[in-house]
């Protein structure tokens, strides 16, 4: 059986993708229970749902934010049989959107019904949030952190950490143009006018904490703050991909 | 972030790294290094960088500041701007004009059969001896 929750509809226009997804998936073959997330019903709540009724597969349509909290929810419940995760995402400027961004709705429940289904790494916050694209700690000021990757220490003062689902980490240190002319140039040409020192690393379990509580973003919402510990969840989800990926 | 899988490590310049980093792709190091580098392929040491411990790679670029031995399996090249402080230990060595050496080197022989190693030691400044190659015996020719 599948299971289909939609993000908060908000607009007209998303009732109207709502109605059309209900009638192209009637018309596929692959019908199944619709669910919409609202003040009232979570996203944990309705993934509780869709484990009670015994569903195979569950799909989740909207923004990054609801995925992840569909993905953290679906681990937490530990549900008696596994269950398939189709993923459409709505969001063109997400993470998600590279890989599960369809053109058409009948692209994307086209690869939903076809059910290709690869193992994802997750990464983890502790205690038990979990998330399918990154987590991110953003700080309105450059602030000192430490981030501790398995075997060593990174130190600095940064702007921006962003962790992917694999752990790999990205620090970003923003620098300001330091030339006056230049800087007033790129800001009439609307241009940034600064740029940024970038460091990639990659670990197995990841550690960070700075001198002031910094809070930390699953997609739009923040789950916590620093400091915190992060881990992987090796082949963790069996999310349904397109036919013609192949790379995890 | 988008997916990177093939990215290899980057250590920016307003980092400053403690402990031991390893890597199977390449490490490009910007900044401060305390401790091992280790890479299966290729450790590049930028202008901005400084590093105080031992370094192990396929090859390795230094342009920046080296303080520990370097062992790479195939070649070491040092930039004009770069410095090492340490032993090192490759197949093949480019040396720069202008760059600073002080230290060791061991360069094992190239051709399979012998197994024997070349030692050559340097000063406190780069002082490239030219090293003289085994001309060929002159074949002496009996005069009529």
């Amino acid at each position: 059986m599948y299971y289909y929750i939609f993000d908060q509809i908000r607009n007209s226009r998303a009732r109207a993708d709502f109605e059309k997804i209900k009638e192209i998936a009637r018309n596929f073959s692959i019908p199944g229970e619709f669910a919409q997330i609202s003040p009232a019903r979570s996203a944990e709540e309705l993934v509780e749902s869709a484990v009670d009724k015994a569903a195979t597969t569950l799909i989740v349509i909207g923004s990054d934010t609801l995925i992840n909290k569909v993905v953290s929810a679906l681990i937490r419940c530990k549900s008696p049989s596994p269950i398939a995760l189709g993923i459409i995402s709505t969001d063109p400027e997400s993470i998600l959107y590279d890989r599960w961004g369809f053109k058409t709705y009948e692209d994307a429940l086209e690869t939903i019904k076809f059910r290709k289904l690869e193992r994802f790494t997750i990464g983890m916050i502790e205690p038990n949030f979990y998330f399918l694209s990154s987590a991110r700690i953003e700080c309105s000021k450059p602030t000192r952190m430490l981030v501790e990757i398995d075997h060593y220490k990174v130190e600095g003062v940064f702007d921006r950490v962003e962790i992917s689902n694999n752990l790999y980490v990205l620090i970003e240190r923003f620098l300001k143009e330091k030339s006056l002319i230049k800087s007033t140039l790129n800001w009439l040409s609307g241009k940034e006018t600064f740029d940024s020192d970038q460091s990639i690393f990659k670990g197995k379990i990841i550690r960070i904490s700075s001198t002031e509580a910094i809070p930390v973003y699953i997609g739009s919402e923040v789950v916590t703050k620093t400091p915190i510990n992060i881990y992987r969840k090796i082949n963790a989800l069996n999310i349904i991909t397109k036919r013609d990926r192949i790379s995890t | 972030m988008k997916q990177a899988n093939q990215v290899g490590t980057i250590v920016g310049s307003s980092v400053h790294l403690t402990g031991i980093i390893k890597d199977s792709s390449d490490i490009n190091i910007f900044g401060g290094v305390e401790g091992e580098v280790h890479s299966d392929e290729k450790v590049v040491i930028e202008d901005s960088a400084r590093v105080k411990g031992p370094i192990t790679a396929r090859e390795v670029i230094i342009s920046g500041f080296v303080n520990g031995t370097i062992t790479a399996k195939d070649r070491i090249e040092l930039n004009s701007t770069g410095t090492i402080k340490g032993n090192i230990d490759t197949k093949d060595l480019l040396i720069h004009s202008g760059a600073t050496f002080i230290g060791k080197c061991t360069m094992a022989e190239k051709t399979d059969s012998e197994s024997t190693a070349t030692e050559a030691e340097f000063g406190a400044e780069v002082e490239t001896e030219e090293i003289e190659e085994e001309q060929p015996a002159e074949v002496e020719k009996d005069e009529d």
